[in-house]
């Protein structure tokens, strides 16, 4: 009977989640159509955000390898996906200097095939990167990986007949809508959740802990430390090739080191380790960014007439960070889960503590 | 604990009290114009020059269609992502009906599509990547484009300076240097009728500090004159360099070297660089320009720069090309635009072409006595 009851609730269970998706993607599919632009973009922003950050949550904060290569990836995955997705004719008139080079230069892919080449391209790159790099701890690891991800982005102003250089790409169709980028994100959550409850995931917790103990109980640490790395790098050059497709232009300079670091400060923010806390930050500092332009504009308070000044939004993102920081040292969440259980728990402790003050 | 919420409370009061101040929603009473300029981050020198020509040109102008011109200012903060957003949160919160924008030619290439998608006309301050306009018929420039400024330098070079072999050290990591590089080697060789009158041809990543190796193998070439696009921080610094290495051919260069950092970094070495540009204060070319020159200097206290006089005529563009369309129709004005003929800029005479982009001349300075001298005026073909 308890049995049945079981089955019957993971069913239940199963199908709730179903139609929560379903109903999910109905309501960002006619967002899509009936939301502003500016709301769109920033929502697709927000999404695409969540999954890089949560890429570089696995091998920082899950892992806690200490990488700072993630605009690298986000390059070769911008790359790989802007050139397969676009028009021939666009190619030959972008590529004014010195034409595409042959394969590259007469294909067309759709959107879903060049993500995936993406995923695997910016995968092989990891894996280069990462098998030599993950033998250095904490802060060498960090330095050997922004070297890695600035070569990167040398490589890439340097090989024009593919990338066209510094001039950029301009004309990839703007494939990417709400459904891509937050089923981009649904899919890096669902990865990551199942992935933390899984034996590998517990084992990469483990090196994070100790790694010499994780070893000592059999941990293979070159093997998970480096698939830890080449996931996230996966999921970096996929969010790399769908905010292509969103701003429709790309170029080599767009991948320096400030995009590694405001991808970092999310997750940090959210908490290292924390996969709810990453989504949570994401999508906040993604939308506080712009309104906080509000804070730009000329304003009248209180009579007081105010001139606008470039820049103040980043002085008040400064010192709320550092607010966060000072208040939440571990962010938001630190490396604990915001969930149905948890929130459930947290009640019965309440009505608990109430009875027992009344009582 | 209570001091962190009391802090933490203090800070959110803040925030909604700045977000609360009254913006002003006059939606039919008034013409709004966006701009969208990096006034932060790595261009963000670039952009401030152009906002206050901007400014200088609204003081001047602030009616059209007898309804008042409000500037909407958005930063870019000198990023590509960013400046998509920037453009979209003009169109669709502010909806203004065309925007001006944006010093960097990567940063215009984002705005350009969203621009596009929704109507709106945008006309570019100095963008002069020949990518920006391409096949996109809502983007036009006040500029003159890379081509063009290549082959100037290239005439020059070979008439004035009779030269007959350069050698070319370009910034690889940036686009307007690359293009420059490129269009400078087309038209020379063009001239020269020889294939292999570019004796050297290398490159050097914007930041270098150490430009020993680029400049060795160009000395060993030896070049009549040496052309060197880039920005003026690390132009000035090679120049100096060749100088100390006993390089004594002219230096040749783009619009970016018109700075007062370029002679404050080269001084004495970079006496006698050539380079192109948009306008000079020295020679006004139109009644325009003279009186965009006197009205800086009363403002700013200090000689006007490019692109504060291509944000001048920036604005004077837009408000024509309403004027001429007779509403503030987005579409109606894009369509104004596209048939601008000689109009009288401070800059110069301006015609757009079916691409979008200014026809108009051009001037070559020289470094003077740490000061820029007019040398050449050259006119389209």
């Amino acid at each position: 009977m308890m049995a049945r009851k079981r089955v019957v609730l993971s069913i239940l269970k199963i199908a709730a989640v179903c139609a929560a998706l379903v109903l999910f993607f109905l309501l960002l599919a006619w967002g899509q159509e009936h939301w502003d632009a500016y709301t769109v973009r920033i929502l697709n922003l927000c999404g695409i955000y969540i999954g890089i950050t949560l890429g570089l949550n696995l091998c920082n904060g899950f892992t806690g390898q200490f990488s700072l290569g993630i605009a690298g990836f986000m390059a070769v995955g911008a790359y790989t996906t802007a050139l397969l997705t676009m028009a021939p004719a666009i190619k030959q008139a972008v590529y004014f200097i010195e034409p595409l080079i042959y394969p590259l230069n007469s294909i067309q892919w759709g959107f879903l095939p060049s993500l995936l080449m993406a995923a695997i391209v910016s995968g092989i790159v990891g894996f280069l990167v990462g098998a030599p790099a993950i033998r250095f701890r904490g802060d060498y690891l960090a330095i050997t990986t922004l070297g890695f991800a600035e070569i990167i982005r040398v490589l890439f102003t340097n090989i024009v007949p593919i990338t066209n250089g510094a001039l950029g790409l301009k004309g990839i169709p703007p494939h990417t809508n709400l459904v891509w980028s937050w089923g981009f994100a649904l899919v890096c959550v669902a990865v990551m959740a199942r992935l933390m409850r899984s034996g590998f995931g517990r084992a990469l917790k483990a090196i994070r802990d100790d790694e010499i103990a994780a070893e000592a109980m059999g941990v293979n640490l070159f093997s998970h430390k480096c698939l830890a790395f080449v996931v996230s790098a996966m999921m970096a050059g996929v969010g790399g090739g769908l905010l292509g497709n969103l701003i429709t232009t790309i170029d080599p300079n767009m991948f320096r080191f400030p995009l590694t670091f405001t991808v970092l400060m999310m997750a940090v923010l959210g908490g290292l380790g924390s996969i709810t806390g990453t989504v949570i930050s994401a999508a906040l500092v993604t939308v506080a960014m712009e309104a906080l332009r509000a804070l730009e504009e000329p304003r009248v308070i209180f009579g007081l007439a105010l001139p606008g000044i470039p820049g103040m939004r980043m002085v008040v993102f400064s010192v709320a960070l550092m607010m966060v920081i000072l208040f939440f040292p571990k962010g938001f969440m630190g490396d604990r889960e915001l969930s149905l259980d948890r929130a459930k728990s947290l009640a019965t402790r309440l009505r608990r503590a109430n009875t027992s003050r009344q009582g | 604990m209570r001091l962190h919420r009391r802090l933490m409370t203090a800070l959110l009061c803040l925030i909604l009290v700045s977000l609360c101040g009254i913006t002003a929603a006059q939606r039919e009473t008034e013409i709004r114009i966006g701009v969208y300029e990096p006034m932060t981050g790595a261009m963000a020198a670039g952009g401030q020059m152009t906002y206050e020509g901007i400014q200088l040109a609204q003081e001047q102008r602030p009616t059209v269609l007898g309804l008042p011109v409000r500037v909407i200012l958005v930063d870019n903060r000198s990023d590509k992502v960013e400046s998509a957003t920037a453009v979209t949160r003009l169109i669709q919160k502010d909806k203004v009906c065309a925007i001006i924008g944006s010093y960097g030619s990567a940063l215009s290439m984002s705005g350009g599509p969203v621009a596009q998608a929704a109507k709106v006309p945008v006309m570019g301050c100095s963008p002069t990547n020949p990518l920006v306009t391409l096949g996109n018929d809502y983007y036009f420039r006040a500029c003159f484009i890379d081509p063009f400024q290549g082959r100037v330098m290239a005439q020059f070079a070979y008439e004035k300076l009779g030269a007959r072999t350069a050698a070319i050290i370009q910034d690889i990591a940036q686009d307007y240097a690359v293009g420059l590089a490129n269009f400078f080697k087309q038209a020379f060789t063009e001239m020269t009728g020889n294939p292999k009158s570019i004796v050297a041809f290398t490159s050097y990543q914007t930041g270098d500090r150490d430009y020993t190796a680029q400049l060795t193998y160009v000395a060993n070439a030896k070049p009549d004159v040496v052309f060197a696009p880039g920005y003026y921080a690390d132009a000035a610094v090679l120049i100096t360099q060749a100088r100390s290495l006993g390089l004594k051919m002219p230096f040749l260069g783009g619009d970016t070297f018109e700075a007062p950092e370029f002679t404050q970094i080269g001084g004495k070495n970079v006496e006698g660089v050539y380079f192109s540009t948009h306008y000079s204060a020295d020679a006004p070319v139109t009644p325009a320009s003279e009186k965009f020159v006197a009205l800086y200097k009363a403002k700013y206290k200090i000689a006007p720069n490019t692109f504060a006089a291509l944000g001048y005529d920036c604005y004077n563009l837009v408000l024509d090309a309403i004027e001429r369309a007779g509403s503030s129709n987005p579409v109606a004005i894009r369509d104004a635009m596209a048939k601008t003929r000689n109009f009288v800029g401070a800059t110069g005479i301006i015609t757009l072409d079916a691409n979008g982009d200014a026809t108009k001349s051009a001037v070559v300075l020289v470094v003077r006595d740490g000061e820029f001298k007019l040398v050449d005026v050259v006119h389209p073909r």
